[in-house]
């Protein structure tokens, strides 16, 4: 990836086609769909329900293979890439804030944000230091014992996105991260996560339906029938009544 | 990865509670059942365990410890002289009525041994003397017997309580007086009656009209002799069956007596089968319990092992993660049911019945067959995680 260093994209599809199921109950989720996200860049998702955003998502994820097509983050072709190898991609580069936020409730708050790192291997103690530091950073300092479940909606998102930025991703994926939020908090995370994720080393791609956080993205791409239909970088230019 | 698998598992205490109530039952069945099972079979060779002597000669016809086909004297003198012999003694067994003062009859365990060398009397007496036995009319009973024979009588609250027979007191077997000169410490016979010592010619007077009273000759080799071989040649000199009486029941010796009556019962009566169901019982309600309880912790986390899954942990590392807790559980589990099961076998022991051995074999075949459980519902576990797609994250 460092021979990328220069280059300015971070992610990129082309050409990719997927469907699900055969014959009658076929049903063809991205077609021809081409994307690109840059370095340093907060980009979003958005569409109408079923317009394949969280297809897309998933394929950037490399949690999909796509059946026709290329997939490259950040340098890295992810299309014909076994499944090991997928496994092993993501937990080096990817970071994720889930839309119900997946934080494991039988786990303390500090245990759910050392999850990625354990996952590579981190030794604990090294894992409990960056853990708590990452807690810190998201105005969670004092909170490392409680339970997830006795956190607000807004502080659990905060865990989250500690979580999904503990181990230092290239690419953070977003799924509606917003949706269980207020207005107010929803705004906040999203600042958190725009400036956590300032760095040109970073990309942030997130899906959303959640009009009211579009002023937060650099450029926002609209996604219709499966492929992207146009990108725009004003979200005023959107109309919000078709998303 | 491991300590916060854990930690998960710990976390839910209501499913660990259940985890734990399936595997410990499961544990306590199979070791509780295991254990009553062979201290009811270790009753079939009793005759062996208490009368120590290298090697038992029978009737060829004989197949265990409690079949006694009655030989000829004269027998006695064919096996001493069989090169080899150091010495052998007579030994009477046959079951009898013993008539109480109070009228009452009760089945007994004669057993006559011989009078000049004692060989085959009791090793521990409570009371009296081993040799007052050769004093007319006598008996040591044992101390289940000198229970079960006692007198009954009211206590000064109504209540039925027994006074155990002692050294002096009398009963009669065939209108023949027997007057108590010892109280005996043996282990309990599987066929039920208590064991009633005396000499071995004094037998032939309390079962008046046995022609034969030769049950068994009970034979000691002379230094540095195998008593293997030593059975080998007894059989072959005189015809008869020769047994050692080493009570390993898990050995492979065809000669040992014990071992043989072990598994006459076992061929010959439904107590494996009783006692077997009950540990499958045991094993199929543990695999039952332990395996839905685990399968519904894993439902319940699925969507957080699919969060792990998306964030890069191999189904290795998931599969690592469930058998960790899983075999947690199951040693856990394991630790309750068998410690309730020595707790239960330890206030068994105290009261004699049922017979508790708990056998380190069972200790470790209990521990395996839980720890199977545990890894049944560890592989139902994996098996349904590693069919949940990563990509099901991103679907609310």
């Amino acid at each position: 990836m460092s021979t990328h260093a220069a280059h300015t994209v971070a992610v990129r599809t082309h050409g990719v086609d997927m469907f699900f199921g055969d014959g009658e109950t076929k049903v063809t989720a991205l077609k021809q769909a081409d994307f690109e996200a840059n370095r340093g860049e907060l980009i979003m998702l958005v569409g109408p329900s079923g317009c394949g955003k969280t297809t897309l998502l998933s394929v950037i994820a490399g949690t999909l293979t796509p059946q026709t097509g290329t997939v490259e983050v950040f340098g890295q072709r992810l299309d014909g890439l076994s499944q090991e190898e997928l496994t092993t991609f993501r937990r080096k580069h990817l970071g994720f804030v889930f839309q119900s936020f997946n934080l494991i409730p039988t786990l303390t708050v500090l245990e759910n944000v050392m999850v990625p790192l354990l996952i590579q291997g981190a030794a604990h103690d090294e894992a409990v230091a960056k853990a708590r530091a990452m807690l810190e950073k998201v105005g969670l300092k004092g909170r490392e014992y409680g339970q997830p479940n006795a956190l607000s909606g807004g502080q659990q998102q905060r865990v989250a996105i500690a979580r999904a930025l503990v181990h230092e991703p290239s690419l953070l994926i977003c799924d509606e991260p917003t949706s269980a939020l207020d207005k107010d908090t929803g705004a906040q995370i999203m600042q958190m996560v725009r400036d956590l994720s300032r760095s040109p080393e970073r990309c942030v791609v997130v899906v959303t339906h959640d009009h009211r956080i579009f002023r937060f993205a650099d450029r926002i791409a609209e996604m219709e029938d499966g492929r992207i239909r146009r990108v725009v970088e004003d979200a005023s230019l959107l109309d919000t009544n078709h998303l | 990865m491991y300590r916060l698998a854990l930690n998960m598992l710990f976390g839910d205490r209501a499913k660990l509670a259940m985890l734990l109530c399936g595997l410990a039952f499961s544990a306590l069945l199979m070791a509780q059942q295991t254990s009553v099972f062979f201290g009811i079979m270790s009753w079939t060779y009793t005759p062996v365990y208490n009368i120590r002597a290298p090697i038992w000669v029978s009737d060829p016809m004989v197949e265990q410890a409690n079949d006694a086909k009655p030989m000829r004297d004269t027998d006695l003198y064919r096996v001493r002289s069989v090169d080899g012999v150091a010495w052998a003694a007579p030994l009477h067994t046959s079951f009898l009525q013993a008539r109480m003062q109070d009228g009452n009859f009760k089945l007994i365990t004669m057993v006559g041994i011989d009078a000049d060398t004692f060989a085959g009397a009791p090793a521990v007496l409570s009371q009296g003397l081993i040799e007052d036995l050769r004093l007319p009319n006598t008996v040591i009973v044992d101390e289940w017997g000198a229970q079960l024979m006692g007198r009954v009588t009211k206590g000064p609250d109504g209540k039925d309580v027994v006074i155990p027979l002692k050294v002096g007191d009398t009963f009669e077997v065939n209108d023949l007086e027997a007057r108590i000169v010892g109280i005996c410490k043996v282990r309990r016979a599987f066929t039920g009656g208590p064991f009633v010592y005396t000499t071995y010619d004094r037998t032939k007077l309390y079962t008046l009209g046995a022609r034969r009273t030769l049950s068994f000759m009970l034979v000691e080799p002379q230094a540095g002799v195998d008593p293997v071989k030593l059975c080998a040649r007894i059989e072959a000199d005189t015809g008869l069956k020769a047994w050692t009486s080493d009570t390993v029941i898990w050995s492979w010796s065809d000669r040992s007596l014990a071992r043989n009556t072990f598994w006459w019962f076992w061929k010959n009566t439904g107590i494996p089968f009783s006692f077997g169901t009950a540990v499958a019982l045991g094993l199929f309600v543990g695999i039952a319990v332990s395996g839905q309880t685990f399968y519904s912790f894993v439902l319940e986390n699925l969507k957080y092992f699919a969060a792990i899954k998306a964030m890069g942990a191999g189904m290795g590392v998931i599969a690592r993660m469930l058998l960790v807790q899983a075999f947690t559980a199951g040693l856990l589990g394991f630790g309750l049911g068998v410690g309730m099961a020595q707790a239960i076998g330890r206030a068994m022991i105290e009261k004699g019945m049922p017979p508790f051995i708990m056998f380190p074999q069972i200790f470790w075949a209990t521990l395996a067959l839980v720890l199977g459980i545990s890894l049944v519902s560890a592989i139902i576990g994996i098996i349904k995680v590693s069919r949940v797609d990563a990509a099901t994250v991103f679907r609310g």
